[in-house]
């Protein structure tokens, strides 16, 4: 079967000249269908920016990214992505905001209120749908922008550090349902963080990008289930996991700083 | 990007215009080409005609402007600490900030005469309100702390004004001065253009009557550089007064 | 309760005007203002002159709204435009706009074209202004967002960048109801034959005092309640935006 994303040797270098700065250096990845590939590395290793050639809003430099074969030319609904900062539009209800997708794809009111409301109860938001965004907490936000996502069916999930501005206790709650919602739906994710903790208890496969310029470094598949509830916790393996991968960052880290 | 590109969209427009105007279909008197606007601008400079006009303007002007910034300052100074105050002015000078001042202008002759007087009182009741407004705005917005510091260190009630309020709130009564500026050169204009008594205004005015569109043209240009200048005068007294002021996000 | 002031700055008018502190060749008492203001309103005089004016600021501030807000979108999303547009605002800008009133009265006449104009030109810079600020400044975040779900180039104006830049249009267009009004008043003071303007002007130039200041306190009353109106109603239509107050 063939793979969901392939990327061949992507290089992205931003400007020109002396002054070019290289962000990633020949990036080699597959995802296959159903996987959970989360990719940790020291903040500027060109993780998010990995992420935003996916989505099609960059253009690389040189290199290929292939989605189902197709070369991928610009955004488009097939790939759903989540920003780290609310991206909500401020001006529509969490009812419009879910449902913009759908509304673009020209989709008749009721059909389109029908899967707006499967979404609302898939997050959690019932009796918030005529709410506006700054009605709600930063939470709440990030619910609204897993659904809008989800709604529009993509093939695949593109996460940018999507609880990065929230609180410890909110991520954790919120880690939590999105691996309850890959669990149900068995989506394909590509999941970007700073946190190793993040992508041991999300990811399938763990991917540790160098410090700039980014390339991947190592790669980690967790061999162990990790269910639904925090029991995952206690487990040994999980512990160790976490810990080879974060020395491995660690050196990352430290080699970027010096 | 080069001044030449930058402003080749202008040069194109006063090009046309001036081809346009040339071509006859248009009566030159009612509008004339660029050429002939400029050559009258530097004209009433020439030969000094301006200067009267351009004078009384900016001296109303400043005097209107200095006379509120004289009377706003410290009042939107004691409008943002002394409760009473805030209480009293706040609502006053809130409520009367969109209106148009200028409707006053018959009173203010009634009262103040068709001279000078009355111009520059109207200058200053309008430009009051932007100075009291910004004044009380960054007066109220300090943070105590800078007051609790100076408290601590035995700075008195009334000393308190002069040494902290005033120049932490600098910056936010400089931003009011900057928007009073341009409506002090409006204003004066406006007023000279109703009630006459000399100025760039009334300048403006005969020249309408006698159909002078050239000299109207360079009066409007001479009023438009001066308070362009007055503009960008005070922008550059705001650097040197306030150079230890950093922006607050 | 913030009306208090003003009530005790009217009552302290009235006393002084009948304890015979303040002459009535000074200024006439606030009763006999208010009776002015009840005659004219009474005869429907006022009324001709209110909806002269207003179509006039209206006229005015309606083009400069409807042309400002196209051409601040465009300006921000098409660098070409955008390049020649900018030196040409730049020069209008510092033009203090009532200044244009006696070219335009040569131009378009003395009539209502002229007054229209100048409005229209005086309001159109805040309008353009804040419509290019805020187009200029859409979150980088939502318009990929949108993209990402299927909204083309085109459409992008309309969902995106148009409803993100509302709340700054929303205040280029008060800065501008204010100009229309200040610029309305000069110009009808300048030549009129009908109009608030035009009647402050005609009253104060006969002495009558307490028909002028009527009128001063009706369009005062009129352009606060216009301002007021408005703010409720942009709360009514974008409740999804923090106002700040």
């Amino acid at each position: 079967m063939a793979s969901c994303l392939d990327l061949r040797a992507v290089v992205m270098r931003y400007g020109a000249g002396p002054g070019a700065v290289n962000a990633l250096e020949s990036i080699d990845l597959a995802v296959e269908d159903h996987e959970f590939v989360t990719i940790v590395g020291p903040s500027g290793c060109g993780k998010s920016t990995l992420l935003y050639l996916v989505g099609g809003f960059l253009r690389p430099t040189a290199g290929s990214l292939q989605l189902r074969g197709k070369e991928i030319a610009g955004p488009g609904p097939d790939r759903g992505i989540v920003f780290q900062r609310y991206s909500l539009f401020p001006w529509l209800t969490v009812r419009g905001n879910i449902g913009y997708g759908l509304d673009e794809q020209g989709m008749a009111k009721a059909e389109r209120d029908r899967i707006v409301d499967e979404y609302v109860q898939l997050v959690h938001l019932e009796g918030f749908e005529e709410r506006y965004p700054r009605e709600l907490s930063g939470g709440m936000q990030q619910r609204v922008a897993l659904a809008q996502t989800l709604a529009c069916e993509p093939d695949i999930l593109l996460m940018d550090e999507p609880f990065g501005a929230l609180d410890a206790q909110t991520r954790r709650i919120l880690q939590d349902e999105v691996r309850r919602i890959w669990r149900r739906d068995t989506k394909t994710v590509l999941f970007v963080t700073h946190d190793v903790e993040e992508a041991v208890a999300l990811g399938t496969r763990i991917v540790v990008m160098s410090a700039r310029p980014g390339r991947i470094k190592e790669m980690f598949v967790r061999g162990f289930d990790v269910g639904d509830g925090e029991e995952f916790e206690a487990d040994p393996a999980f512990a160790e996991l976490k810990l080879r991968i974060w020395r491995s960052v660690k050196e990352e880290v430290e080699a970027a700083r010096a | 990007m080069p001044l030449l590109t930058r402003f080749l969209p202008i040069a194109v427009i006063l090009l046309l215009w001036e081809a346009v105007s040339r071509t006859g279909y248009v009566n030159p008197n009612v509008f004339p080409p660029v050429s002939e606007i400029l050559l009258r601008w530097v004209q009433i400079f020439w030969d000094g005609r301006i200067y009267p006009p351009l004078w009384d303007t900016m001296w109303r002007a400043l005097a209107g402007l200095t006379a509120a910034i004289a009377v706003g300052v410290p009042l939107g100074l004691l409008m943002g600490r002394v409760r009473a105050a805030e209480w009293f002015f706040e609502p006053l000078f809130s409520f009367g900030f969109p209106l148009p001042k200028i409707a006053l202008i018959p009173l203010y002759v009634h009262w103040f005469g068709l001279f000078s007087l009355s111009k520059v009182m109207l200058i200053f009741t309008d430009c009051l309100f932007p100075i009291v407004l910004f004044t009380y705005h960054g007066a109220r917005g300090l943070s105590s702390v800078y007051l609790w510091s100076a408290q601590s260190r035995g700075t008195g009630r009334v000393r308190m004004f002069w040494r902290v309020v005033l120049p932490l709130s600098l910056a936010s009564i400089y931003d009011g001065v900057q928007v009073a500026v341009v409506v002090a050169v409006l204003v004066a204009v406006v007023t000279e253009m109703v009630s006459g008594g000399g100025g760039l205004g009334e300048l403006m005015i005969r020249a309408y009557r006698f159909g002078d569109v050239r000299t109207a043209f360079a009066a409007l240009l001479t009023v438009s550089l001066a308070g362009y200048i007055l503009y960008k005068l005070a922008q550059w007294l705001r650097g040197r007064l306030l150079f230890w002021h950093v922006a607050e996000v | 309760m913030r009306i208090v002031p003003l009530l005790l700055l009217i009552c302290a008018w009235q006393a002084a005007a009948s304890f015979g502190v303040l002459p009535k060749t000074l200024l006439p008492s606030f009763f006999d203002v208010a009776a002015q203001l009840g005659a004219h309103v009474r005869s429907g005089e006022i009324f001709g002159h209110t909806a002269a004016s207003f179509a006039r600021a209206g006229a005015g501030c309606g083009i400069a709204v409807a042309a400002g807000v196209a051409l601040g979108l465009i300006m921000a999303r098409m660098r070409a435009v955008e390049r020649a547009m900018e030196p040409i605002l730049l020069m209008i800008y510092p033009v203090p706009k009532p200044a244009m009133i006696p070219l335009f009265m040569i131009w378009l006449g003395i009539g209502d074209f002229s007054k229209v104009a100048v409005i229209a030109l005086a309001c159109l810079l805040p309008v353009v202004v804040a419509t290019f600020n805020g187009a200029r400044s859409v979150d980088d975040m939502l318009i990929w967002s949108a993209r990402a779900r299927g909204t083309s180039e085109a459409r992008l104006l309309w969902r995106v960048v148009l409803p993100s830049a509302l709340p700054q249009i929303a205040a280029g267009v008060r800065t501008a109801i204010a100009i229309a009004i200040i610029v309305l008043v000069s110009s009808e003071f300048i030549s009129a034959e009908k109009g608030l303007g035009y009647l402050i002007f005609s009253y104060g130039g006969v002495g009558a005092d307490d028909a002028m200041l009527a009128i001063v306190i009706w369009l005062a009353a009129l352009g606060y309640f216009l301002d007021r109106g408005y703010l409720a109603g942009l709360r009514r239509v974008m409740r999804w935006h923090a106002f700040a107050h």
